[in-house]
């Protein structure tokens, strides 16, 4: 992906030169760069989208009856009349100094927004991912010991359903199944963990499998897809077999650890999309989180809302990303050399 | 090697020379009937969504009466039953179907042109052409694609056609990534430096060479495409951005039955097990096509 370029010649002599030619660390620069460039223009276009788009929130919060000169009024108040360039540029330069503004709606700071309901959706997607990535390990492993085997099989049928099935009709059929069919969790409503840990769990329990069923399918299936390859393509496995290493342990410490290059690229680009899955799940069971402020922040036009949980969620992607490239290299050692050379 | 070391490399599946010819003839059923299977239910679909309603007459979806509100699945009449208007299920559902597959077709259409030409422009010519697209797509994979669909959404006014432009901001840059690495991986291949060699035109090596190789590759990705569009089109009328009530979808039929979801689950039971059975064969026809074309 990187390109190569030689060291600008000339430009630096000593050890100024040997600490900033130094590849690795360029490539790392390199990386982050691209990344705040992209996180600046995923705000950019939240802004463009919800500021060119017809409606205003003037006139959604004063309703249907409010005369012109009133709409006209608040618009000053809100700061809405000024050029959009302005607007985007005052907000860029708060969000610099670390404030995402207030909402328009009812004056609220974005940052105790987000911090009143960042732990919620914290909570929820960490069950989900950790519940996903654990099982989907597990039963990629149990799968690929014996591809088309019984089990391989099954996996791959629970997998193709988790992949087909909507999160809403799952959160749906899961309320129906174990809310009101079977009393054993609460339909909706949140409970926090420091008022009960027990009554917390359950409460979460069927919105995480609602979100992280179909993502534990997703990374079975990629997961038990890269497994076979290595066990039928590479030498190294062959090495093991023929040296007489338990076929458990070659699952596990030679096929696995080389198989999980694109499980973590996956885990990462997905987190973004996850902001989606909270949006849908969090109202159908009412839980406060950031998901379900969201749909309610975009009918309202209540711009710097939106943008403050689409720059959070940006932020983690970039984040995670940062992260996935360290794993690589604490994966397979010979990446850091291959894309330090290249 | 592998004739020396058969089960080290394959474990626990025999290698095809060794099957008797009837577990051979068997494979080749079950190969069949993994393509025709799905690929059959869904031509049964789009014809009863499309065709039924013109030939063999059903109630309107939307002038129900309400003396026929909230009759049970097999009522006379009403197959499906009535929801709590008095709008027979079975035909909203045939009338939502029509909807799901347009928007579905629609979205990926538009994927495919606007995101294909893009990604393979970028992987054919590179350089700048690359950057720019490349980067444009990150900021459109890396943006939670839903938000800025529901913003669209809201911001144009629930209808079906600015459905599919919110939804193209999902299938553009998926497409336009697959388009890109495919083309990239093609550009270093001799025939297509022969092409160039022999001073034939950028577009012309696209259009003659690029798009045939690549088209197996993004088929199979459009149809898992079709349903990812197909339920976000559900997503988004389920949230009351999508179609525009009384007409009928499949997302906006399940969430009306969420309400009523403890008295009358078939409701929300109906629509949504249409909604998967669609989407899972469409999955399974694209899992069935890429192991035929052997595309990874």
């Amino acid at each position: 992906m990187a390109v190569a370029e030689g060291p600008e010649p000339g430009a630096q002599t000593g050890r100024a030169r040997r600490v900033l030619g130094s590849p690795s660390l360029r490539l790392a620069g390199r990386r982050l760069l691209a990344a705040i460039l992209v996180l600046w223009g995923v705000t950019f276009l939240t802004y463009v989208v919800m500021n060119l788009l017809p409606g205003d929130a003037a006139q959604e919060l004063l309703g249907a009856n409010a005369t012109p000169a009133e709409v006209h009024q608040l618009e000053v108040q809100l700061h809405l009349n000024e050029p959009f360039w302005v607007r985007y540029g005052q907000w860029l330069g708060d969000a610099f100094h670390g404030s995402l503004g207030t909402s328009v709606v009812n004056g609220e700071n974005v940052t105790t927004i987000l911090g009143t309901r960042l732990p919620v959706t914290a909570e929820l997607l960490l069950y989900a991912f950790v519940g996903s990535i654990a099982f989907g390990v597990a039963v990629a492993v149990l799968g690929s010991r014996r591809p088309n085997g019984v089990a391989d099989r099954l996996s791959m049928i629970v997998s193709m359903t988790g992949l087909s099935i909507a999160p809403y009709v799952l959160a749906l059929v899961l309320i129906y199944l174990f809310a009101v069919r079977l009393p054993w969790f609460p339909a909706i409503g949140y409970t926090s963990l420091t008022a009960d840990p027990f009554q917390n769990i359950r409460s979460l329990t069927l919105p995480a499998v609602a979100i992280g069923f179909p993502l534990f399918s997703i990374y079975t299936r990629l997961l038990r897809a890269d497994i076979v390859e290595q066990m039928q393509r590479e030498d190294y496995i062959v090495t093991a077999r023929a040296k007489g290493v338990p076929p458990w342990r070659v699952l596990l410490r030679h096929a696995l650890p080389n198989s999980l290059f694109g499980l973590i690229t996956l885990v990462a680009l997905n987190l973004g999309t996850l902001v989606g899955a909270v949006a849908i799940i969090e109202p159908i069971f009412s839980l406060p989180g950031v998901g379900a402020i969201l749909i309610q922040s975009i009918n309202d036009h209540d711009v710097p809302v939106v943008e403050g949980i689409v720059v959070f969620f940006g932020a983690v992607v970039v984040v995670a990303n940062l992260l996935a490239d360290l794993l690589y290299t604490a994966l397979d050692p010979r990446i850091r050399y291959e894309r330090a050379a290249s | 090697m592998s004739a020396l070391l058969p089960d080290l490399l394959a474990p626990g599946d025999p290698a095809d020379a060794k099957r008797e010819p009837r577990a051979r003839a068997r494979a080749g059923w079950a190969r069949a009937l993994r393509l025709w299977g799905p690929a059959g239910f869904l031509v049964l679909m789009l014809a009863a969504c499309f065709g039924w309603p013109n030939i063999y007459p059903v109630p309107n979806p939307v002038r129900g009466s309400v003396l026929q509100a909230g009759l049970p699945p097999l009522s006379p009449g009403h197959i499906f039953g009535t929801d709590p208007v008095g709008n027979d299920v079975f035909s909203r559902i045939l009338y939502g179907g029509q909807i799901s597959f347009e928007v579905g077709f629609g979205v990926t259409a538009i994927g495919l042109v606007v995101g294909g030409l893009l990604g393979m422009a970028a992987g054919y010519w590179g350089g700048a052409a690359d950057t720019i697209i490349s980067r444009l797509l990150d900021v459109l994979i890396a943006f939670p694609a839903l938000v800025l669909a529901l913003a669209i959404a809201e911001g144009l006014g629930p209808s079906e056609v600015h459905v599919i432009w919110a939804l193209s901001v999902f299938s553009i840059p998926a497409v336009g990534r697959i388009a890109r690495g495919a083309t990239l991986a093609l550009r270093g291949q001799t025939f297509i430096l022969a092409a160039r060699l022999s001073g034939t035109r950028g577009w012309r090596v696209i259009v003659r060479h690029v798009i045939p190789n690549i088209a197996p590759q993004l088929m199979t990705f459009s149809l898992l495409g079709i349903g990812v569009a197909i339920i976000l089109e559900g997503a988004l009328s389920f949230l009351g951005l999508g179609i525009p009530l009384p007409e009928a979808s499949w997302g906006s039929m399940i969430a009306q039955g969420q309400q009523t979801l403890s008295a009358s689950p078939d409701l929300v039971l109906i629509p949504s097990a249409f909604l998967f059975a669609t989407v899972l064969s469409l999955n399974l026809l694209g899992d069935a096509l890429r192991e035929r074309w052997g595309v990874r």
